[in-house]
């Protein structure tokens, strides 16, 4: 999920604060072992979700997919060991998931990226690029949807030809098109003036 | 806006020692240049020519004083680029994002590139999409937030590679007259030949060469004929 145009106050924090933030605080909720310590994090995450302006219809679907999840992370953590085990686990998973959407749902996508090329700077000493890391991330990001597209496409145009359950049939030309998808872009990425070349090693 | 010459000269480009384009000799002055053909003739390799995306296997390209061959980034800052497929274009998850990644390219600080972005997206009358995710808009959405991508770098040429194929009547419409509109000089490479009509020059490109070269009313009855012969 991407934040857009977030207004709150949790948008004004600079990015490197907020996701510190969230690191320390996923590594302390494994510390903490008193339940009701852990229900008052969950709420305070809960505030924080509700207070931070996000698009709720943006998180309606993953929400329902975590809580599904959880149910039955739930019940098969209360039977194999107990139910108030059960229930913390589920307190820690539900209040990092809900920390972790506060913090990505007020974050600039451009904001992360930079706070990421930053964190990743350290791969230069081993030849690495973080620039061209985080464009290879965002990119992931930005062509999955394409590429689900893509993929049900192809599945009804093979499901029209009959051979929907073969999946040599689907991947060939998934593969194909995804390929003709990278040659385009990397074309776009020439005729856009990317230079691989990150600014440091320009001669 | 004087604008630089383009100048092909014997210009060949072969794949496979298959002719794509054969002794090209053309100077492109004009503001409006169209460029009609049929399938696999070589209008598109004849646009990726013009920017340094296709290197001739024989000649020159020349931008001005700039040859493809050796100044192919500088050309390409002066040379834009707009794919038939804008979808491929588009780099980034957030349109303004995408809009300012070109800018970045060119080593603009942020500031300069905010405040771009925002004229280009007002321009072009899309403010409304600067904060969408780039995969939810719509093909006419996409190929407008292309365009931008492409005139935020300010360049002075742009070249559009069928950009009219993948939309429907209205959002073509919308296109065709944001072409219409702009300072730059437009090389419209389509099949689409009613954008044509107010251009100052059409070139044919049939059987790897330039056919045909001259005004847009004359070009189209060439080429229908071409291809009914």
């Amino acid at each position: 999920m991407i934040a857009a145009n977030n207004t709150s106050y949790l948008a004004r924090i600079k990015p490197g604060w907020k996701f510190g933030v969230l690191l320390v605080l996923s590594i302390a909720l494994y510390l903490i072992n008193s339940w009701t310590v852990l229900l008052s994090l969950f709420i305070l995450s809960v505030v924080l979700l509700l207070t931070a302006r996000v698009n709720f219809k943006q998180i309606r679907l993953p929400l329902i997919s975590l809580a599904v999840i959880l149910s039955v992370v739930f019940i098969l953590l209360g039977i194999q060991t107990d139910w108030l085990n059960a229930l913390r686990s589920v307190l820690r998973l539900l209040t990092m998931c809900l920390l972790a959407y506060s913090v990505s749902l007020t974050t600039k996508f451009e904001a992360m990226l930079e706070l990421f090329q930053q964190v990743a700077s350290p791969v230069r000493f081993v030849g690495g690029n973080p620039a061209q890391i985080a464009l290879a991330l965002s990119m992931t990001i930005r062509f999955i949807p394409e590429l689900k597209k893509v993929y049900v496409e192809v599945r009804e145009a093979q499901h029209a030809r009959g051979l929907a359950n073969n999946p040599l049939a689907v991947t060939v030309p998934l593969v194909i098109r995804s390929l003709k998808i990278a040659d385009e872009t990397a074309e776009a990425l020439d005729a856009r003036g990317y230079d691989s070349e990150p600014a440091a090693f320009r001669r | 806006m004087e604008l630089p010459s383009i100048r092909l000269e014997n210009v060949s480009v072969r794949y496979d020692d298959r002719d794509v384009l054969r002794d090209i000799n053309i100077s492109l002055n004009e503001q409006r240049i169209g460029v009609i053909g049929a399938n696999g003739a070589g209008k598109s390799t004849l646009s990726r020519l013009l920017n340094g995306l296709v290197l001739p296997t024989e000649g020159s390209v020349r931008i001005g004083d700039l040859t493809t061959t050796q100044h192919a980034k500088q050309i390409r800052r002066q040379v834009g680029f707009v794919f038939q497929n804008p979808a491929n274009q588009i780099i980034m998850p957030i349109v303004s994002d995408d809009i300012a990644f070109g800018l970045k390219n060119l080593s603009l600080p942020k500031p300069e590139r905010t405040q771009r972005v925002n004229e280009t997206l007002h321009e072009l009358n899309i403010s409304h999409l600067a904060d969408r995710e780039s995969h939810t808009l719509s093909g006419g959405e996409q190929q407008m937030v292309a365009l931008a991508s492409v005139l935020a770098m300010r360049p002075e040429t742009i070249i559009f590679d069928e950009p009219t194929t993948m939309l429907d009547l209205r959002n073509r419409l919308a296109f065709q007259h944001e072409i219409s509109k702009l300072s730059q000089r437009a090389i419209v490479v389509t099949h689409d030949l009613e954008i044509l009509e107010d251009f100052e020059r059409v070139l044919v490109i049939t059987d790897s060469t330039v056919a045909f070269d001259g005004q847009p009313a004359d070009a189209i009855a060439h080429y229908r004929q071409w291809s009914h012969a």
